[in-house]
């Protein structure tokens, strides 16, 4: 007799989604899918806006990574404009797309993951969460509240409000930096980076305990997709697209982000509102790909700081030069987290940071624009087309979670048939369905929008429909 | 030492009636009665602000909420939770930020809760005539709430420590 089990809504992640898997008549999993279940339309929206509306509108996709969509966006605009952003305009959106990639990573490691980590993903419920390693670990539950804050103030303090600021914009950023603005950033600087450092040497320590997790946590072979700049290291706001397989070779270097579509497929399936996008010279679905942190520390050369430059070579020398398990998420947001703090003060650093030239002006001079970045999930394309007067008549977003919706569904699949029984629906194997998913740390506001929050529910349904067996919680 | 009082209004600007935390905290800021206190504009109650809240010497949280009547309002006073059931650590709630407070920094001061009835929460960026009618007297209530701790007339739970 087969059946379906039904994880409805999967905790811990940005938005709401539901996870089912099927069984045979055996009771084996047969197949498995990460279904996000809420619909947003933001391509349909924007459509009769001015352009200049465009990264302000597109902010309100997510609360969690705005400025990845500000960036993006008014790069997007830029094109369109056919502006470039003075040197330290640049420089300036370039720092407050590395403090939202910190708060955000910090977000996803240290408040939704480090509970499952520091408890075990077998442990009670009551226990895994932020309360409950405030209580065992306080060193590293104030270390998160900390990394988080110091993204958001750099935010806030740039932007004038933690959430949805204002300041980046077409041709640049609204207003130069102050020069006290920018001591107050560089005196968060050295307790950033020893936080980051501490939380980095305490997952190091505890990775072995995790090996088991790490062989049926995603591990199969894949390309891996980021950006780079000129000398092949991490490029969080700029650069050229790099695809590296699984044996470390190049699949595609230097690809000029703006010929996405050459390489790029999206296809639709009628059990999600997220599209999975797919490499397309291997095809749907067998061209995955994973973007992210861990893809920015496979396909770079190197990170680029000196810190972050050390740890990347422990990485290597500990998993080899392309891990293949999603697991491994964890350690590179870390290492790409401690990246950003040391780059955000080599920028801060720059002669010419406090130029009050930083922005440029013009009007529409281009009917299509393409706009670029890594965003805390990876990359991150908004492309879109105006007419003569600069109303948007078209417009397509490539989130990162859907450059790896193939692989979460491949992940859950795999965990799925290591840990789910038909028989026995446990707390710990419907965790660690959930766990693989937080890997990923996908973010469903920016592809779709729910009210309200669910209870977790999960279902064994029968042949005929009928619940044989469910948790709730 | 403090920071002073904090007033929190947090919801889904986009969402109609989930907006009037917004709405308040934007006349807050202006309101002469609040100079020296903190106004915060938020989604949502992230973990992060345990920080905020244990600095401040007095906190309002307002919200939209089901329940009141549409443009009635209701005051709570916020108990630290001993532990949390849920798992999400995207957003918590309030006992639960509370609690994380005294658990991490030591300390949290009375908080309070202010939640408005609601008409909608259908897509859009106006609230709806009953909610929008009601600010003033949420705002006025606001007001009352700090200027009662500053003057030490407010009774309840007061500072929460640990040991």
């Amino acid at each position: 007799m087969s059946s379906t089990i039904v994880i409805d809504p999967v905790t811990r992640i940005e938005g709401h989604s539901k996870i089912t898997i099927q069984l045979d008549d055996r009771g084996e999993v047969v197949d498995a899918h990460f279904h996000v279940t809420q619909f947003r339309g933001f391509e349909r929206i924007v459509q009769g806006r001015p352009v200049h509306e465009m990264p302000s509108i597109m902010a309100r996709i997510c609360g969690i990574c705005p400025v990845s969509h500000l960036i993006a966006s008014s790069k997007a605009v830029d094109e369109i404009l056919a502006v470039e952003p003075p040197p330290t305009g640049a420089d300036l959106r370039r720092v407050m797309n590395l403090a939202q990639i910190v708060q955000s990573n910090a977000l996803s490691f240290f408040h939704l993951s480090s509970p499952d980590l520091l408890f075990g993903f077998d442990a009670e419920v009551a226990r895994r969460n932020i309360i409950g390693v405030a209580r065992e670990n306080p060193r590293l539950a104030l270390d998160g509240v900390g990394v988080r804050r110091f993204g958001q103030q750099i935010i806030e303090w740039l932007g004038g409000k933690r959430i949805h600021p204002s300041w980046i914009v077409p041709g640049g950023v609204d207003a130069p930096l102050a020069e006290e603005t920018r001591d107050r950033i560089l005196s968060t600087i050295p307790e950033a980076l020893a936080a980051v450092e501490r939380a980095l040497a305490w997952y190091k320590s505890s990775l072995l305990q995790w090996s088991d997790e790490a062989a049926s946590f995603g591990a199969f072979r894949s390309a891996f997709m980021g950006l780079v700049d000129d000398e092949g290291n991490v490029d969080h706001y700029d650069g050229k697209l790099r695809v590296m397989d699984a044996d470390g070779r190049l699949l595609a270097d230097r690809i000029d982000p703006r010929t996405y579509d050459e390489y790029l497929g999206e296809a639709v399936e009628p059990w999600s509102f997220l599209k999975s996008t797919y490499w397309k010279v291997l095809g749907y679905p067998e061209g995955v790909y994973r973007v992210g942190p861990l893809a920015r520390v496979i396909v770079a050369a190197q990170m680029g700081t000196p810190r972050a430059d050390m740890e990347l070579d422990e990485f290597r020398r500990r998993l080899g030069r392309v891990p293949a398990s999603s697991f491994h998420y964890h350690y590179a947001r870390l290492i790409d987290t401690l990246y950003a703090v040391e780059k955000i003060e080599q920028l801060l650093r720059g002669p010419d940071i406090l130029s009050p030239r930083v922005r440029s002006f013009a009007g529409v001079n281009r009917n299509e624009g393409i706009g670029v970045s890594e965003a805390p999930r990876g990359t991150l394309l908004h492309h879109y087309k105006v007419d003569d007067d600069g109303i948007v008549q078209w417009a397509n977003l490539v989130i990162a979670t859907g450059h790896n919706n193939l692989a979460m569904n491949r992940s859950v699949l795999q965990v799925a048939s290591k840990y789910v029984k038909s028989a026995q629906l446990t707390e710990p194997m419907l965790n660690r369905v959930e766990a693989v998913i937080r890997c990923y740390d996908p973010c469903l506001s920016c592809s779709t929008h729910a009210l309200g929050d669910m209870p977790l529910q999960l279902q064994l349904i029968g042949p005929n429909g009928q619940v044989l067996d469910e948790l709730m919680r | 030492m403090t920071d002073g009082p904090l007033v929190v209004g947090y919801g889904n600007v986009l969402r109609s009636d989930d907006g009037v935390g917004w709405q308040v905290a934007d006349l807050l800021s202006a309101d002469p009665r609040l100079d020296g206190a903190t106004v915060l504009h938020l989604h949502q109650l992230t973990p992060e602000l345990a920080l905020d809240i244990s600095h401040a010497s007095v906190v309002v949280l307002v919200d939209a909420q089901h329940g009141p009547e549409p443009g009635t309002f209701e005051v709570g006073r916020v108990e630290p939770a001993e532990d949390t059931a849920t798992t999400w650590s995207h957003h918590l709630d309030p006992p639960s930020l509370v609690g994380l407070a005294v658990e991490l920094y030591g300390r949290a001061p009375e908080v309070y809760t202010l939640g408005v009835g609601i008409a909608s929460l259908e897509a859009g960026d106006r609230l709806s005539p009953a909610v929008e009618s009601a600010l003033p007297a949420i705002v006025e209530a606001v007001a009352a709430l700090v200027a009662q701790h500053s003057t030490g007339s407010a009774t309840g739970i007061g500072v929460v420590s640990r040991a």
